[in-house]
């Protein structure tokens, strides 16, 4: 080993056959988890999708059977539509409330640090035990929400919120804005503390008002950001699961089913051949958007 | 100066709702795991102090709930540890061996890292079946790790690449080998950003769901965000107070370490998110 840092020192800026081989080794172990446990199963689901293969059933090569199936399957038509009504909703509005909360942490405010980890907070916390808390919240007849509606008028009669497909609909998306909007709040914090202040200052010299400064100053120059958390929530968003699974089980008559949940319902009553088309199609939709995701958020920042 | 005025009463307004929107949930969970009836906000019914519940879960060994919470931590303390161990000795091939490809490297646990679980789950369960470890804790580690490390790469490269060359050159000089310099110079001085990678790293696998839900099957492997989603107690009727209770003592601790480390967990997530 001690030969090879001399190499390394008596030949700068050359490719060394002792580098290169102790860098494999040093990569290694990261390689062969992430092939072991993420790329073969990923394969092996491409796979499963072109066969007919059901518990207890013989596995049979059916080829693209599968995906014609889902072209005319209702469920999967319905999951899709939830899924992109889902992203179109809950997407914007964390990237609104998220980017006020990144203002707010901003601000020269008392307890600013206290303030960073409240808002922290539902992001840290398992998304399926705060789903639990929020199937609380929308119990029909004793929970807070009903309460806070009746008591402030809002509605005269209680809210029937997990039975009604509208109501399901804003109790998932108020659940998962509430979870990931800290995660917003946290990005567009980054971009705001990367403005330089002489900037803000000298708005402030040339008169322009606290909306102007917002809106001319701080929104161009934080762009960037927005649109790398916008893309991150959209995929995330696309594989929305937990808080689905725990506080709708995809209900009422599936009109809350997403398409990571409906691919689930599959795999759970065995049918890994259908399931695994369902996995792929989304596969192939988040990946697509993550490669735009690393065009657009990385490649400006060759910093190694 | 009148603008001043303007400026911090909407700063205020906007503490007092931000502080409500982000906290009310978690109040409401203690406030129910703390009262004899989960329903005190109905007219007829007041609020009743009692520590009931949380005996209840922490004694009553037919909820599981403590088998839930220790195969958690252990899950989720393991895989950050060998995340840490994994991802560092690539962050730093990458950031100071050369060798050809690394921005591929990079790129390709980037994607990884945004491929839906739901992609992968259903092939794992009949991988892990045929090694025989569903319902295991390896089983849930070792997809755990391979899971959480393109990010923990993220960051960590991003951490290591700020720190001088010179230091470890120099330590080179001096005799030592790759790995001496990476455990003994990199390591300590980019030891605030190990520590972010370690805590996010927790903080995913103690979260992580689908994985969890789909690989165990009872309470030798089942970790606390399964073990209370699915809770649907003993006799039927949901019990609220239990489950509220549980939730209490397992986001406590996440709670007082997201205090704690406020500055270190959202430094973390900045560079992975971001700057990269």
């Amino acid at each position: 080993m001690k030969n090879m840092a001399e190499n390394r020192i008596e030949e700068p800026g050359m490719l060394t056959h002792r580098d290169i081989k102790s860098a494999c080794l040093f990569i290694l172990p990261l390689i062969t988890l992430i092939f072991l446990f993420i790329l073969v199963p990923v394969i092996g689901t491409f796979i499963n999708s072109l066969f007919q293969d059901v518990s207890f059933l013989d596995k049979k090569f059916i080829f693209l059977k599968n995906y014609q199936q889902l072209f005319s399957d209702p469920g999967f038509r319905q999951a899709l539509k939830f899924t992109m009504l889902f992203i179109l909703v809950s997407v914007p509005l964390e990237i609104v409330l998220g980017t006020i909360f990144a203002l707010l942490m901003n601000a020269d405010v008392p307890l600013r640090g206290l303030l960073r980890a409240c808002v922290l907070i539902p992001w840290a916390i398992p998304a399926a035990i705060s789903a639990r808390t929020w199937e609380l919240i929308y119990n029909y007849s004793y929970g807070l929400a009903n309460f806070i509606f009746t008591r402030l008028g809002i509605t005269s009669e209680p809210v029937n919120w997990l039975g009604t497909s509208i109501g399901a609909f804003g109790a998932v998306v108020a659940a998962d804005v509430w979870k990931t909007t800290p995660f917003v709040a946290i990005i567009v914090l980054a971009g705001l503390q990367s403005i330089p202040e002489e900037i803000i200052n000298q708005a402030k010299v040339d008169r322009a008002n606290l909306l102007q400064i917002f809106f001319k100053v701080t929104v161009p120059l934080i762009k960037p950001v927005i649109i790398v958390a916008l893309l991150f929530r959209t995929i995330d968003g696309l594989r929305v699961f937990d808080v689905i699974y725990v506080l709708t089980g995809g209900g009422p008559g599936g009109e809350t089913t997403s398409i990571s949940h409906y691919a689930y319902k599959y795999f759970l009553s065995g049918d890994f051949g259908y399931g695994s088309a369902v996995s792929v199609v989304l596969f192939v939709v988040a990946f697509s958007l993550s490669v735009i995701y690393v065009k657009v958020g990385r490649f400006e920042t060759g910093q190694i | 100066m009148r603008e001043d005025k303007i400026k911090k009463t909407i700063v205020c307004i906007g503490m007092v709702f931000c502080l409500t929107f982000c906290l009310f949930p978690f109040i409401y969970m203690v406030a129910v795991s703390l009262s004899t009836r989960a329903d005190f906000l109905s007219q007829q019914v007041t609020f009743n102090f009692t520590l009931d519940n949380f005996r209840a879960v922490l004694t009553n060994q037919s909820l599981h709930f403590l088998d839930y919470l220790r195969n958690s931590i252990v899950v989720s303390l393991l895989s950050a540890f060998f995340c840490v161990v994994v991802a560092s000795l690539s962050a730093y091939a990458i950031t100071r061996l050369k060798f050809p490809g690394k921005m591929y490297l990079l790129f390709f646990a980037l994607a990884v890292s945004m491929f839906p679980q739901i992609g992968l789950v259903g092939y794992l369960f009949k991988f892990m079946t045929k090694l025989g470890w569903i319902n295991t804790c390896q089983g849930l580690l070792f997809p755990y790790i391979a899971w959480i490390l393109p990010l923990s790469l993220w960051i960590l490269v991003s951490y290591f690449s700020q720190i001088p060359t010179e230091l470890d050159k120099a330590a080179l000089i001096d005799g030592c080998t790759y790995w001496q310099s990476l455990s003994k110079v990199i390591i300590p001085v980019a030891a605030p950003g190990v520590l972010s990678v370690f805590l996010l790293s927790f903080i995913f696998a103690f979260n992580e769901f689908m994985f969890a839900l789909m690989l165990t099957t009872d309470y030798k492997a089942r970790t606390i965000p399964v073990g209370i989603a699915l809770f649907q107690g003993l006799h039927g009727q949901t019990p609220w107070g239990n489950i509220m209770a549980a939730s209490v003592i397992t986001t406590l601790p996440v709670v007082i370490l997201t205090l704690v480390f406020q500055r270190r967990i959202i430094s973390g997530l900045t560079r992975g998110a971001v700057k990269g």
